[in-house]
Formats: structure tokens, C-alpha cells, sequence
């Protein structure tokens, strides 16, 4: 794996109909707890790709998994690295200094509250003009695709689209692909000049 | 009716007009340009919530949202301690009314339709079909209900009623194929684009229409009350019985049958918002004589069941002996059209299951042109039967929706399996209802509470 290139997602925009329902299966696929229907989600939507909806595209931007991330090479606490051929943060290790949303050429990386048993994870900060020295503020994390490395069925957004917008890229393997279509095509030309 | 003219909606602000909804309305009512808020045409809509299942455009707290979340909970009847995401298509809650009623010095009872006892569960983290009818009443007390009533006792009684119309109307040359009336999203169809087919309908109110009309006659006289000191609640699966409990013949000298209907959902919202732990509740009986019902009547949650249930009655009522296999399974299946047809003594009865508006147009034609061979007909909305329907706990992705389906499925059948009376006839409580109270199918007090009439909607 380390030698070829991470694989990345990629959305067809001619074929996004903008319904965002990557989005709420890759909430689902990040969250822990078993539930399946509306009812029982206690915490918020939180995706980590990002439909964009202009007049001219609509299409789920996601992580591009670069081979030299600036993300990671940004990152003051070394919580982003790669991970069999994945560019993933390290939840616990990411302090919420946006370094890497403001390094992302794609804007791939969101800043995301951390929710556990359904309520948001509080954490204690300095402050000068409270009535204590601390303030209580919400605990936050860098949230991008980590290509769901942990789900046996591969990426949710890709399984779950409707309109099969969305396709798992190995690049190496699609490079080879295209230099064979361009032999064959060469062939099949090249036949009809003798 | 205004109420019901603004059921489901589609937020303007959310949706972002995708298409789903409109591919998954059986009667063309969502219309839009691709990329821009869609519409419903409430005169089309037939309030069966299937888009509201279906939308997946939801507000996102890295959005800044034009109105606030506070104002979208309230706007829609919701508590604001709910926690779910908002999506843009829903349908609008009763939760407010119905706790104020509870808060009330009136007399509450309510009913639960079979359906709701397969799906409530999932809303407080419980895996897909968990059966919980005991909960559910547990629940439904601790709320404050004067009487935990069921919808299946009423479903038996539709049995009983819809049988012996089935059997007169075959005996008496009567208008034939006889279509089910329990859905009531079907039935406004049936009212829209079929209003010549309409003496097909069987006259039956559904079994919610029943069940309320009983509580404020029967009901009242056993609880001592006045009809006018009750007020009637039905938890369904459905949002179109918020529409059907608003029409203005299902009720009596002024008096709605049912006054507010919550659907799954919202009752999973009243549980949470009172506090209760669902999960930890202890199984309670529903209150008697209202609440007894056999395996038949829960069984019409599923796609087949009100036909399963009509047949297990039916053999018996044609031909004197009990039907020689309970589980039907010929009725039972996945398609959106099935027929079969089954011996009674002497007769052959042809039936046809329909599950999904869209596979029924076929059938009406036929049945226009009067070459349908087919006697029975049930036919239900929602694609599986209630357990699907828009009331219902929202699956949130659509590859898992099949499987929890299949689990809702398999507890409705389950339940009736290991339910000591499995047809509605053998129902103690039905018999000594009609004794006491009804007289006998399609008498005089059958006809005035559970029959009604159907009539061409002006849209």
C-alpha cells in the first residue's frame, strides 16, 4: 500500500441531484450507538464531506487524501498522518486550532463538536472577564474523510448515493486502466492507417 | 379541514430540491425544478407521508439557518427538547394540543395502532422491530391517559363488520370486487381519481374510526362518563389519520370519533419529553373491554393482514368449521400485487393484496371495464403495509430500510404466532361487545357508529 497512491472519493457532478444523503451516511457511519432512525439520534448531523450547491454545480466536496498533505505536514501536535493510504486525525490527539482547515486547498476539513451518550463534550478554558477564571465551551475536532477505513463496506457515501454519483478512486489502478484504454484506442487506429 | 390542507410540508429553507420525494409520491403531487424548493399540491396529496420518510435535505448545524431551530420545532409541533436533525419534508404534530388535553380536567382515552408496537422502540435506540406493545401501554399511563385502549380490538371488529359485508354482497348480488377502507390514504385516492368505483369501497370506517366512535358510546357508558367529557387520542403509524380524523362525517353531533391523532413519532417525542425511560418501562395490559384483541387484528399493521384476518374469520362464517390453517401464508409476501383465491364449503373467493398506491391503477381499470375476477381486495398505501408508513420511525438511510422493515415485519407476525386467540371472532371482548352493546354485524347500531359513507372529495 505504501508505495501507491491514497485513494480518494470522487463525485460526478452530472450525476448529484444535492439530496445530502452522503452526508447523513457518513454522520452515521462516524458515530457511535446503534441508531438507525431519526428519532433516536441525539446528537446533530456532523459529515465530514460537504455538499456544495451553486447555480452551476452541485457536488459533496470531500478530502483529496494528497499524497504530501498539507494538513499533516501543518499540524502542531502531529494529530494527522497517513493511515493505510488515508490521510486521518487522530480525534483524541487534535486540539482545535483549525491549522489544517486553513492549510486544505479543497476546504475539506471542518471544525466538528465532539458528542458523547448524546451530548456534547465540554471543555474548561481560561478566561479573563468571567465570573471564575474558567469557561465552560464545547470541545471541538478537525473532521474530514477518513475514507470509513474502519467500515467493511467501504465509504457510506459511495454505498449509500442514489444516483451512484460517488466512486472510491485508486488512482494508480485508473492511470494503468486509462493507459491501456489509450494502447487500445492507439491499436485500433493505428489499423485502420495500414 | 384548513389543518389538514397544510399537513405534510416541504421546508422551503431545507430543501434543495433534490427529487426524491417527487419519485416516491404516488399520485404526482410534489412538483419543482431540479436544484429549487419543490412544492406539495395539497388538493393531489393524499397525506401518506411517504416523502416525508424519503427526505434526506436536513439542517445543518454548520449552516447558519435563515430561521432559528426554536422557531422550525415550533412551527412543526415539536418539543423544544428534541433532539433530531430537521429534514425538509414533515408532517405537522399535534404533541401540544394533546398535552394540553392531558393537563385538562377531560376524560383521555387513547388508542394504539398494531404497527406502532413494532416501531416505537427503534426512536429510543432499541434494535429494528422490537416488539413492545406492554411498554407502550406502560408509556401511554405514565402520560396520563385515563384509558389505555387498543386500535386492534377495533381491527377485530372491522373483521366481524367487513366480513359479514363481504359475505352479504356476494349473497346478495351486490357491488363486487369489495376494496378495503381501514387506509385512509387509499380511500382519498380512491375519492380523487376513481370517484366512479366508490360503491367498491367496503362501507367499514377504519379500525381507528371504529375505535373512536366506540369510546364515545360504549366506552362512555362502561367508564360512566359523558361523550362530551372524553376526549379520544389515537397513536398510528400514519400520517393520513390526521386528515381521515378530521373528516367531517367520522364524528357524531359534533363530536369528532377521534380528536387528535399523534403518530409514532410524536408519541417517542411525548415519552422523551416527559421523562419517561422507555427502555426500562415495565409490560403493561391495555385496559379491557377496549383493548382486548386477537393475533387477526394486529396483523393489519402488514401488507396481507386485514386480508389474512378476513379470510381466518370468513372460512369459518361460510362454511361452519374453523379455517384448517391459521397462517395464511398465501396472502403474505413482498409484491406490490398479489392474488390467490381460497375454498369455503362450497365457494371459491378470489382476493387480491394490493401493497403501494402505484401498483393499483392496473386493477381499477380492469374493475372498470368489469372484467377484474377478484371478489376481495386489500389494498394499502404505504409500499410494506403500516409498518412503513409516514408516521413511522424515519429509517435515515434507504439501503438499511428494507431489513428494519423486514424486522417490523416478522414481530407483527410474531406477535400474532404467540397471541392466544388469533381470529377476530374468537375475540372475548368483540363477542360481549356486540352482546352488550352492537346487537350484530351490519345491525342498526353497526351501521350508525361503524359504517360510513364515502364521497367525492372536492379537492
Amino acid at each position: 500500500m505504501s508505495s501507491s497512491l491514497n485513494h480518494f472519493i470522487a463525485a460526478d457532478p452530472e450525476k448529484c441531484i444535492g439530496c445530502k444523503l452522503c452526508e447523513v451516511a457518513c454522520s452515521q457511519a462516524h458515530s457511535s450507538g446503534p441508531a438507525f432512525t431519526a428519532g433516536a439520534l441525539s446528537a446533530p448531523i456532523l459529515p465530514r464531506l460537504y455538499v456544495v450547491q451553486t447555480p452551476e454545480i452541485t457536488i459533496p466536496v470531500q478530502c483529496r487524501h494528497c499524497e504530501d498533505a498539507p494538513c499533516a505536514n501543518c499540524c502542531p501536535v502531529s494529530a494527522i498522518s497517513r493511515k493505510n493510504g488515508a490521510i486521518v486525525v487522530e480525534t483524541k490527539l487534535c486540539v482545535g486550532c483549525k491549522t489544517c482547515m486553513l492549510a486544505c486547498p479543497f476546504g475539506a476539513i471542518e471544525l466538528l463538536p465532539v458528542y458523547k451518550n448524546g451530548a456534547p463534550v465540554m471543555q474548561a478554558v481560561l478566561c479573563e472577564n468571567g465570573e471564575t477564571s474558567m469557561d465552560e465551551v464545547p470541545m471541538l475536532f478537525a473532521g474530514k474523510c477518513d475514507l470509513c477505513s474502519d467500515r467493511k463496506k467501504g465509504p457510506a457515501c459511495v454505498e449509500v448515493c442514489p444516483e451512484k454519483a460517488l466512486s472510491l478512486i485508486d488512482p494508480s489502478r485508473m492511470k494503468r486502466e486509462r493507459n491501456i484504454k489509450a494502447a487500445m484506442s492507439f491499436l485500433n487506429t493505428s489499423q485502420n492507417f495500414s | 379541514m384548513s389543518k389538514s390542507k397544510q399537513l405534510i410540508i416541504i421546508d422551503e429553507e431545507l430543501c434543495t430540491g433534490c427529487g426524491r420525494c417527487k419519485d416516491v409520491c404516488p399520485v404526482d403531487a410534489i412538483s419543482g425544478i431540479h436544484g429549487e424548493p419543490h412544492k406539495i399540491d395539497s388538493s393531489r396529496c393524499i397525506f401518506c407521508g411517504q416523502c416525508v420518510q424519503t427526505c434526506s435535505a436536513y439542517s445543518s448545524i454548520l449552516d447558519e439557518p435563515e430561521t432559528p431551530r426554536a422557531d422550525k420545532l415550533r412551527e412543526r409541533g415539536m418539543f423544544q427538547s428534541t433532539t433530531e436533525p430537521l429534514f425538509a419534508a414533515y408532517c405537522a404534530g399535534d404533541v401540544f394540543e394533546i398535552s394540553d388535553a392531558l393537563k385538562s380536567d377531560k376524560f383521555t382515552m387513547v388508542q394504539c395502532a398494531p404497527a406502532v408496537r413494532v416501531s416505537i422502540g427503534e426512536d429510543f435506540g432499541m434494535k429494528a422491530g422490537s416488539l413492545t406493545p406492554g411498554k407502550m401501554a406502560a408509556a401511554l399511563r405514565r402520560l396520563g391517559f385515563n384509558k389505555v385502549y387498543d386500535t386492534n380490538f377495533a381491527a377485530d371488529l372491522t373483521i366481524m363488520e367487513e366480513g359479514n359485508e363481504l359475505l352479504s354482497r356476494v349473497k346478495n348480488n351486490g357491488t363486487l370486487p369489495m376494496f378495503t377502507s381501514c387506509c385512509p390514504a387509499w380511500v382519498r385516492y380512491m375519492e380523487l381519481n376513481y370517484p366512479d368505483l366508490l360503491p367498491h369501497l367496503s362501507s367499514c370506517k377504519s379500525p381507528q374510526q371504529m375505535s373512536g366512535a366506540l369510546f364515545k358510546t360504549y366506552g362512555a357508558d362502561i367508564n360512566g362518563k359523558q361523550r362530551t367529557e372524553i376526549y379520544s387520542v389515537a397513536v398510528m403509524p400514519c400520517t393520513c389519520k390526521k386528515f381521515e380524523s378530521a373528516r367531517p362525517e367520522m364524528s357524531m353531533e359534533g363530536h369528532r370519533d377521534v380528536d387528535a391523532v399523534l403518530t409514532t413519532r410524536e408519541l417517542a417525542y411525548m415519552i422523551r419529553e416527559a421523562g419517561i425511560d422507555f427502555e426500562s418501562l415495565p409490560d403493561e395490559d391495555f385496559d379491557k373491554p377496549l383493548g382486548t384483541y386477537s393475533g387477526a387484528g394486529n396483523i393489519f399493521g402488514v401488507t396481507g393482514g386485514v386480508m389474512e384476518a378476513a379470510l381466518r374469520t370468513a372460512y369459518e362464517l361460510v362454511s361452519g368449521e374453523p379455517v384448517p390453517e391459521t397462517d395464511l401464508i398465501f396472502v403474505r409476501g413482498e409484491e406490490g400485487f398479489r392474488i390467490a383465491s381460497m375454498t369455503m364449503g362450497e365457494q371459491t373467493f378470489k382476493i387480491a393484496v394490493v401493497a403501494g398506491l402505484t401498483n393499483v391503477a392496473p386493477l381499477l381499470e380492469k374493475v372498470r371495464a368489469g372484467n377484474a375476477e377478484v371478489d376481495f381486495v386489500e389494498v394499502m398505501c404505504c409500499p410494506s403495509g403500516c409498518i412503513s408508513g409516514g408516521g413511522q420511525p424515519k429509517v435515515l438511510l434507504p439501503t438499511e430500510r428494507d431489513e428494519v422493515y423486514r424486522c417490523r415485519k416478522e414481530s407483527m407476525y410474531s406477535h400474532d404466532k404467540n397471541s392466544k386467540i388469533r381470529k377476530s371472532h374468537e375475540n372475548p371482548d368483540v363477542q360481549k361487545a356486540y352482546t352488550e352493546f352492537l346487537g350484530e354485524p351490519l345491525g342498526h347500531t353497526s351501521h350508525k357508529l361503524l359504517h360510513t359513507v364515502f364521497g367525492k372529495q372536492d379537492a
